[in-house]
């Protein structure tokens, strides 16, 4: 479960962003990233935070994975606020962007291994887990191949396999199908589905409306940095004015 | 603990790495004794070539010192060139057809005989690296010199002691080790100071500004390692890497040492008396922390960079500041007090110059100590706190 209650994040710029950022900043040095916002992620169903680039959609994936921390507001990951007990939320979560995020040098099998080791997991049930992992995703013949040499369909299996090893509760994507081709995001979208499937709490950005549809229960319409909609995904397309999900979208931002 | 795991695989994750391999135990170990080798090879066979040489010379006055002109005409490897017009000798030894010309007086002869001065000029060009033919030339008119004045001394019968009023024994208390140690001392720390900031570069780039550029930072933000334990483990696996550089470094250096043929036994003897265990584990104790304060330094501007790229521009005038202290510590006359003892880099310099020389003040070591575990612990803290600060670990 994740709750996030009135969050808001500002940025200090400096003197060289505010000048590329244009006259709007021009006497401000804040930029409001995220502008009181308030949602709700319930375990076994998909929640997307939609927007355009800039939207704040990352800034919110980050400050509920501890990254980064909150101006106001809280947010509370399986009951653990992310301020108070950052250590205790990131034991609780999956954190997994567009990038596969590997160490080249190392094997899927090392890389797992650290990521299971920073979660204190022992040794048999990192490798129950493993194994079982490496099953599903079909990754025992590259195991203990170094990363340089995989193909990027193997890598982000491998990213995966990172990403889950500890077998999180709370799923965070952040466009985690960015830049990847049909064959793997459609192995991303069926790691998230599979999440919702065993009961995991899943938060899930994208820019694309397609995905949003094929998978989510629940959507946030995120536009510099407030949020638009927040509600199940049946709701928004009872209320759609719009003839596509895409034009929906642009009315909606439009209109704020 | 959990720094203990990142550290463990940063350890795998450059010990993989074949440039960082090659600039923290090939370069150092097998570059140092290469380079040592190779210079003092060549310094030497050009030296050799140099006291070989036939030097060509012109004598001007010939007829008023028939007696000079035959001792340098008998020099070994000479060739007098006679025919060498006065008026172009100058142009000659610049343009070194000639290695110099020795003009003598018409009253040369006169003057001997009268027991005055007679004067001699010696025309040379000075950027012979050598001297060699200063050295000989001079070495001539010294044996000719002794001799005429000899004979005056005869003729007036007088005893040389009436020209040499002091009997002077000059007699240097300091040991062999010290000489040599503040002579030479200052280079061997410049050597493992390079080589330690070196060794540590590499991998704190990798570590810092590499993790961004891979996007692996987020992986290891989002897991339950606190943001000390990620500076904690990576700062301890830079620490090592700069540490062991700078010890491969030393120990090509004592490895170079014994391969160089040139250096005589009894200098041979002094150096490897110097390297005592004890000599060697007393200047790891000060590469110790100043590996430290270059490890953090480093990690905490590679991790405000945004890409590899950037970091290496960022770190590259670092050199810069590294070496001049370094340089400052092989200067002579640049010594260990109150104040230098306080100057990270340049401290290590002195202090191992002192080490060396087996001449150490307890009071600046203090200091040296001091100043480098308060430098360290400035930099690990300025490095945490570069972690902490979202502006930089997310600088875009």
């Amino acid at each position: 479960m994740i709750q996030v209650k009135n969050l808001i994040k500002d940025f200090t710029l400096n003197k060289k962003q505010r000048k590329e950022m244009g006259d709007e900043f021009k006497n401000t040095k804040i930029l409001r990233a995220v502008d009181d916002i308030s949602f709700e992620c319930k375990p076994g169903r998909i929640f997307g935070l939609l927007g355009p680039n800039g939207a704040g959609k990352t800034t919110t994936l980050r400050m509920i994975a501890t990254m980064l921390k909150p101006t106001s507001g809280t947010i509370s990951v399986s009951d653990f606020d992310t301020v108070k007990a950052g250590q205790q939320v990131r034991s609780e979560i999956g954190f997994m962007t567009g990038q596969t995020a590997l160490y080249d040098r190392l094997t899927p099998t090392e890389m797992v291994k650290y990521i299971a080791d920073l979660h204190g997991m022992d040794k048999t049930s990192f490798e129950q887990r493993k194994n079982h992992i490496f099953d599903v995703l079909d990754m025992h013949e590259f195991a203990d191949r170094r990363i340089a040499r995989l193909s990027t369909g193997m890598k982000q299996k491998t990213s995966i396999a990172r990403t889950i090893i500890h077998d999180p509760q709370v799923m965070v994507f952040d466009e985690p199908t960015s830049g990847l081709d049909v064959m793997t995001s459609r192995a991303i979208v069926d790691l998230i589905r599979s999440c919702r499937e065993e009961g995991k709490t899943v938060i899930f950005s994208t820019h694309r409306m397609g995905e949003v549809n094929q998978v989510c229960d629940d959507i946030g319409i995120i536009y510099k940095g407030k949020l638009y909609f927040n509600d199940t995904l049946d709701q928004f397309k009872n209320e759609m004015t719009q003839p596509t999900f895409e034009e929906e979208f642009i009315y909606r931002v439009g209109e704020a | 603990m959990r720094s203990l795991i990142i550290a463990k695989k940063e350890i795998i994750d450059i010990t993989r790495d074949k440039r960082t391999l090659l600039m923290m135990v090939a370069i150092p170990l097998l570059m140092v004794p290469v380079l040592m080798g190779t210079m003092m090879k060549i310094v030497s066979s050009q030296a050799e070539k140099a006291s070989e040489r036939q030097l060509k010379m012109k004598f001007v006055g010939q007829e008023h010192a028939p007696e000079l002109y035959q001792s340098f005409a008998n020099m070994d490897k000479v060739i007098m060139l006679d025919q060498i017009p006065v008026d172009s000798i100058q142009n000659y030894i610049q343009e070194e057809y000639l290695d110099a010309a020795i003009v003598v007086q018409g009253d040369y002869q006169h003057k001997i005989d009268q027991n005055g001065q007679a004067g001699i000029q010696i025309l040379f060009k000075g950027t012979d690296s050598f001297g060699t033919a200063k050295d000989r030339i001079r070495a001539v008119l010294k044996v000719s010199e002794d001799q005429i004045v000899n004979k005056r001394m005869d003729r007036l019968n007088l005893k040389p002691d009436v020209v040499t009023a002091f009997n002077v024994q000059y007699q240097d208390v300091a040991s062999k080790q010290e000489k040599l140690g503040k002579l030479a001392g200052g280079w061997l720390p410049y050597i493992f100071i390079i080589f330690g900031f070196m060794g540590a570069m590499y991998p704190a780039l990798d570590l810092g500004s590499g993790e961004k550029e891979r996007g692996t930072l987020e992986t290891i933000l989002s897991s339950p390692a606190s943001r000390l334990d990620i500076v904690i483990g990576k700062f301890l696996v830079i620490m090592s890497a700069a540490f062991l550089t700078a010890f491969l470094a030393l120990g090509g250096l004592v490895i170079g040492i014994q391969q160089i043929s040139e250096i005589p036994p009894q200098v041979l003897t002094v150096v490897n008396e110097m390297f005592t265990f004890k000599t060697i584990a007393m200047i790891m104790t000060l590469v110790l922390p100043v590996s430290a304060f270059f490890s953090a330094m480093l990690l905490g501007l590679s991790i405000y960079a945004r890409s590899f790229k950037e970091a290496q521009s960022i770190v590259a005038p670092l050199n810069i500041a590294i070496i001049f202290p370094a340089v400052m510590g092989t200067l002579p006359g640049v010594e260990l007090n109150t104040f230098t003892a306080m100057i990270p880099i340049l401290n290590v310099s002195l202090a191992s110059k002192d080490i060396i020389a087996g001449a150490m003040n307890p009071l600046y070591m203090a200091e040296v100590y001091i100043s480098l575990f308060g430098f360290a612990a400035l930099s690990i803290w300025w490095c945490v706190r570069a972690f902490n600060k979202e502006s930089t670990i997310f600088r875009h």
